[in-house]
């Protein structure tokens, strides 16, 4: 398991992360980023991947 | 070794260690500071008194096992010879060589060339002396209307500076996202305040010590405290010099990213990353170009740092094709007041740009044609549309 943490002071809601690991991120009706806080283990790989791209270096993953 | 410290030098390193490189990295820097983010420094940096610590990129050290040699810029490359030299004298050999130098200003120079109270902006210890100088009251020129100074014009606004922004073009962005979201943009920064004196040029400075004022190509005279000058960047690849490389706006790569001599050479041991590759279009027959986007060297990384474990061990990368081709979405995002622009692909390419969904003067979104194919998606607002239309892009 993966324990997600996006810091929503900082977030902006871009959307890139949800394009890097669909099933973790998602943009909701009113364009606001909603994600869930554990993943599984498969998903490192993208998540890792959303820390990146995200702009405004929003996410971590806790270790 | 990679050259430059910056986030392309950085991801490039991460990348290499995550597809299994376990040779020595060294990352050389020409700045004192580890690798941090840029694009706070025009936005947040500035308004809200973030710190260095704030933007610096997390770095796991443990996993990354990489030396950085910081504040000693590579002056010299012999790549027949597999060196590199620094401007302290210390020679290095590689196996590989990233380059990863990203741009610097573009400055002027003015018949009174006076240079207190002048900035650019590309670096932290450029923000900082640029937020050791605004205070509220203060009259700002900003000379360039591209990306970062409209940014810088609605930070320094906010902070309750006078702003004059004058620019060579006609229209804001209008080279990058059309004439129509170019108006736009100038509407929302006059809204806020912020005066705009297009189709000119700086032409002289006034001021004796420091600046005053500055003279217009019409001849209009505007009073102010700083300049800043944001007219647009050049690569850094002067070290890149005397090896056969076409250096003629960056360095040009093939397809994988390996830079190319001038008669059209791939090296197989020297490769680019970041803002100063360029490099060629897959699907549009355009020659190769710069992109100055921030995902470019996240992706450019990452595909090098693959590329050299494929090399290095032959099998480490299995899915590796033979015949792969560097083919990133770029995408951009630019914050200024409460305007929130995002952007996917090359928007500067098309040759008609249509309103896809919603109002100018509200959220929307414009696409970007070039002979009927989509190059490019822009709007403010709509993400979530947005998002759903990057998939169609063709470069
Ligand atoms: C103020 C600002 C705001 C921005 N805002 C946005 C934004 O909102 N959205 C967006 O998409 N993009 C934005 N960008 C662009 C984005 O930051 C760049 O695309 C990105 O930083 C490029 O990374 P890079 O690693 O290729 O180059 P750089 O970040 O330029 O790094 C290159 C590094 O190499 C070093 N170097 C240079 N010469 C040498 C040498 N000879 N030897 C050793 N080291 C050397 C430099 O000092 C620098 O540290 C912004 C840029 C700036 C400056
Ligand atoms: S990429 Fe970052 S800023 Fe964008 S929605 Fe995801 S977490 Fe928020």
């Amino acid at each position: 398991m993966i324990k997600i943490q996006v810091d929503m002071e900082k977030c902006q809601h871009y959307g890139q992360c949800v394009y890097e690991a669909p099933n973790v991120f998602k943009l909701n009706e009113s364009d606001k980023l909603e994600y869930t806080a554990t993943a599984d283990d498969s998903e490192l790989a993208n998540v890792r991947a959303a820390t990146d791209v995200c702009p405004m270096q929003a996410i971590t993953i806790v270790d | 070794m990679i050259v430059g410290a910056a986030m392309g030098g950085l991801r490039t390193a991460e990348s290499l260690r995550r597809f299994g490189f376990t040779g020595g990295i060294t990352l050389v820097g020409a700045e004192s500071h580890l690798p941090y983010n840029r694009p706070p420094l025009s936005k947040d940096f500035l308004a809200k008194g973030k710190s260095l610590a704030d933007i610096a990129f997390p770095i796991r050290h443990e996993e990354l096992q990489a030396e950085f040699i910081l504040a000693d810029p590579a002056r010299s490359l012999d790549i027949d010879g597999s060196t590199l030299g620094l401007e302290s004298g210390a020679k290095h050999n590689f196996d590989y060589l990233v380059a990863a130098t990203g741009l610097r200003p573009k400055r002027f120079s003015f018949p009174n060339d006076l240079n207190q109270g002048r900035h650019v902006l590309r670096t932290y210890d450029d923000a900082r002396s640029l937020r050791g100088a605004v205070a509220p009251e203060r009259r700002v020129v900003i000379f360039g209307a591209g990306f970062i100074g409209l940014e810088l014009a609605a930070t320094l606004r906010t902070l309750g500076c006078t702003i004059n922004i004058v620019a060579i073009e006609e229209i804001p962005l209008a080279g990058i996202l059309g004439d129509t979201f170019g108006r736009e943009i100038r509407r929302r920064h006059e809204r806020e305040g912020v005066n705009f004196h297009l189709g000119l040029s700086i032409e002289d400075l006034i001021g004796t010590t420091r600046i005053e004022g500055v003279v217009l190509s019409d001849g209009t005279e505007l009073h102010c405290d700083i300049l800043i000058e944001a007219v647009g960047s050049i690569p850094n690849v002067d070290w890149l010099t005397g090896n056969g490389l076409d250096l003629s706006n960056g360095v040009l790569t093939d397809q994988t990213l390996r830079v190319m001599n001038e008669l059209g050479t791939s090296s197989d041991r020297v490769f680019a990353v970041g803002d100063i590759a360029r490099f060629p279009y897959v699907a549009q027959s355009l020659p190769a170009r710069r992109v100055e986007h921030w995902n470019i060297p996240i992706e450019s990384a990452k595909w090098v740092g693959r590329q050299i474990c494929h090399q290095d061990k032959p099998g480490l990368i299995p899915d590796l094709q033979t015949g792969e081709r560097f083919n990133p979405l770029p995408s951009f995002w630019s914050d200024q007041f409460s305007i929130s622009i995002l952007s996917y692909g090359e928007p500067k390419l098309a040759n008609e740009s249509p309103l896809v969904e919603g109002e100018i003067s509200d959220e929307f979104i414009m696409s970007y044609r070039r002979d009927g194919e989509l190059v490019g998606i822009a709007g403010i607002g709509m993400r979530r549309e947005l998002n759903k239309l990057r998939g169609e892009i063709r470069l």
